[in-house]
């Protein structure tokens, strides 16, 4: 169980991480997702107590990481896999997180044959492709068997058979009672292995809520409409109050309103239609506001709160 | 696949000083790991046993021979350079894990930086002085082996050289390893050791101003060359002890405030 309160980390001007507060709950992976920048291996160093929060805080089991005698007993974390000394050898990088915690040094060669690296455990870290620094670094997260794990982006530089690999563990760690969480910044990878979602942009929670759910769609409803007249129905769209966005030449969006609204006000001004649907914001979508150089960063308004739902736990 | 397997984990309280013995037994399997220890071990080795050799071999040839020289007088001298190399070890166990990137999983298999900092520090301390004491040992024994039989290994001069060697050893290490903490690269830290060890007091003194042979005279490196050598002007055996503590204790407090208040490596 992890509960983050407040979190917020600033650096310099940056807000890299701002008033995040989430839960990730055993027997399920959650998913952490946000484009590139958005905070999530910054939320992930405070959870370790690595970097300080400048607000807020985090507790794992019930405690503060910083706090553990055996850390390795209650957490298991893959953070940047090339964060190492690549001077050693794989089975002496594991031996030294051994010692720190008390567990018998056999565990060490369980761990790398688990993770499939028993052939290149006595060479030095330094000839270690990604991908098995990624192996290599999950080996030191299960080393002591923890009731929570924490993955960065584990997928990172994993071929295909890799990926499948770490698609199974995540699965068969939750489905043990185990709290998972794991970082992505795509959506269809996360698609396919998380329970839940948390995700955030720009440091901020944009939801919380079971992957089907945001795969169903976020926020209010918005109706497209195209007709030949695009720009009488406009003007007429606007005339009622709406907040209509042209997308192109014969095409709107109104951000407001039902496509019963547009459905009449077109009927009255007889314009003629070609198109009428109600559609649901995406997480695609929202992804695009985030990402996109020149959108404005408009999917979620000011002060709007994010899309949480509680039923869903 | 994702069980124990074979060997199960217990879980639950453990002590502080449980902790701290298991991290400095990682600390010491992280000192022996990796190559750049062997490295400096090795430099060091081969100053003092050489030099060792080299002054037993001058005694043999001197005319008349000295006879009943101890043969540990050469023990203090060949220390003065071959400390670099045992400082050098001591920094490269802090520095190497930012270096590196290293200090992510340092911090977060050994999260309580207080335990960290002080298995760390008497890790990389106790055993550049521990290898300093036995390599003092070893010039000697080269030395005596070299000029036989002018020379002798008188046991109270052998604690004593011995003794002098590891205090200067410990608080030059102690002064590395709280800059290494402090700075924390490699390259800065190692040139502010060599700048206050050996650099400045050599330097300052021969500009010829009054002022700058004081300053000379309060850093580390004065104090060091006076109780290895004993022919340091203006310095006494109390203003070396003092110095060199005051250095070795002022570099582990600002090195202990850096890593108990920043983020880890960022
Ligand atoms: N040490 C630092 N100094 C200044 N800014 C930083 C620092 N570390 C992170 N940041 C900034 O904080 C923000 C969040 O970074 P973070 O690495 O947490 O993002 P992320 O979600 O993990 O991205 P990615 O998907 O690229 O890994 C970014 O804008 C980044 O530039
Ligand atoms: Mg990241």
């Amino acid at each position: 169980m992890i509960e983050v309160r407040g979190l917020t980390k600033r650096y310099g001007d940056t807000l890299a991480v701002d008033g995040l507060s989430f839960d990730v709950e055993p027997g399920k992976v959650t998913g952490f997702l946000g484009p590139n920048g958005a905070g999530k291996s910054t939320t992930m160093r405070m959870m370790l107590g690595l970097d300080r929060p400048t607000a807020g805080e985090v507790l794992v089991n019930r405690r503060r990481f910083a706090a553990f005698g055996e850390p390795l007993r209650e957490v298991g974390a893959l953070l940047d896999p090339g964060s190492l000394h690549v001077g050693r050898t794989g089975r002496n990088h594991l031996r030294v997180a051994a010692r720190t915690n008390g567990i018998p040094q056999r565990r060490v060669q369980e761990v790398i044959e688990q993770v499939g690296l028993d052939r290149a455990a006595r060479r030095r870290i330094k000839g270690y492709s990604l991908g098995m620094r990624q192996r290599l670094g999950i080996a030191a997260a299960l080393l002591a068997d923890p009731q929570v794990l924490l993955f960065d982006e584990p997928v990172n530089g994993l071929d295909l058979d890799g990926v499948r690999w770490i698609r199974g563990l995540l699965r068969r760690l939750a489905d043990e009672g185990r709290t998972v969480l794991v970082s992505s910044h795509l959506l269809s990878e996360m698609e396919q292995t998380a329970d839940r979602l948390v995700v955030i942009g720009r440091g901020r929670l944009i939801a919380d809520a079971s992957t089907e759910e945001i795969l169903r769609g976020l926020g209010n409803l918005r109706v497209r409409v195209r007709s030949s007249q695009a720009d009488a129905l406009l003007t007429r769209l606007r005339e009622r109050g709406l907040t209509v966005a042209r997308i192109d030449a014969h095409e709107l969006e109104i951000e407001d309103g039902t496509a019963h609204d547009v459905g009449d006000v077109a009927h009255d001004a007889h314009i003629p239609l070609h198109h009428l649907s109600e559609v649901r914001p995406s997480l695609e979508h929202a992804y695009l506001d985030l990402t996109g150089d020149s959108v404005e960063f408009h999917g979620r308004a000011a002060g709007a709160a994010p899309a949480t739902t509680a039923d869903a736990r | 696949m994702t069980a124990p397997s074979a060997t199960a984990i217990p879980r639950g309280g453990v002590s502080t000083g449980r902790v701290l013995i298991r991290t400095c037994a990682a600390e010491w399997t992280r000192l022996w790991t990796v190559r750049a220890t062997w490295g400096f071990l090795a430099a060091a080795a081969v100053a003092m046993v050489g030099i060792g050799a080299i002054a037993g071999f001058e005694a043999a040839a001197e005319a008349p021979a000295p006879q009943g020289d101890p043969a540990w007088a050469v023990a203090p001298v060949a220390a003065m350079p071959a400390q670099f190399a045992l400082l050098a070890l001591a920094l490269i166990a802090v520095t190497s894990d930012y270096a590196t990137g290293g200090i992510v999983p340092t911090l977060q298999w050994t999260p309580r930086r207080g335990v960290l900092f002080l298995a760390r520090t008497l890790v990389a301390v106790g055993g550049a002085t521990s290898v300093g004491i036995l390599l003092g040992s070893g010039s000697a024994l080269a030395a005596f082996a070299a000029a036989r039989p002018s020379l002798t290994l008188p046991v109270g001069e052998g604690l004593d050289a011995l003794g002098t060697i590891a205090f200067v050893v410990a608080a030059g290490a102690a002064f590395a390893v709280g800059l290494g903490f402090l700075l924390r690269t490699t390259a800065g830290a190692l040139v502010t050791v060599f700048l206050g060890m050996l650099v400045l007091p050599l330097l300052l003194p021969q500009f010829g101003y009054p002022w700058m042979s004081a300053l000379a005279e309060v850093l580390p490196g004065s104090g060091a060359a006076f109780l290895l050598l004993g022919q340091v002007p203006g310095m006494t055996e109390t203003s070396s002890v003092v110095s060199l503590l005051g250095w070795a204790g002022g570099a582990l407090l600002l090195g202990w405030l850096r890593l108990a208040r920043d983020d880890a490596n960022r």
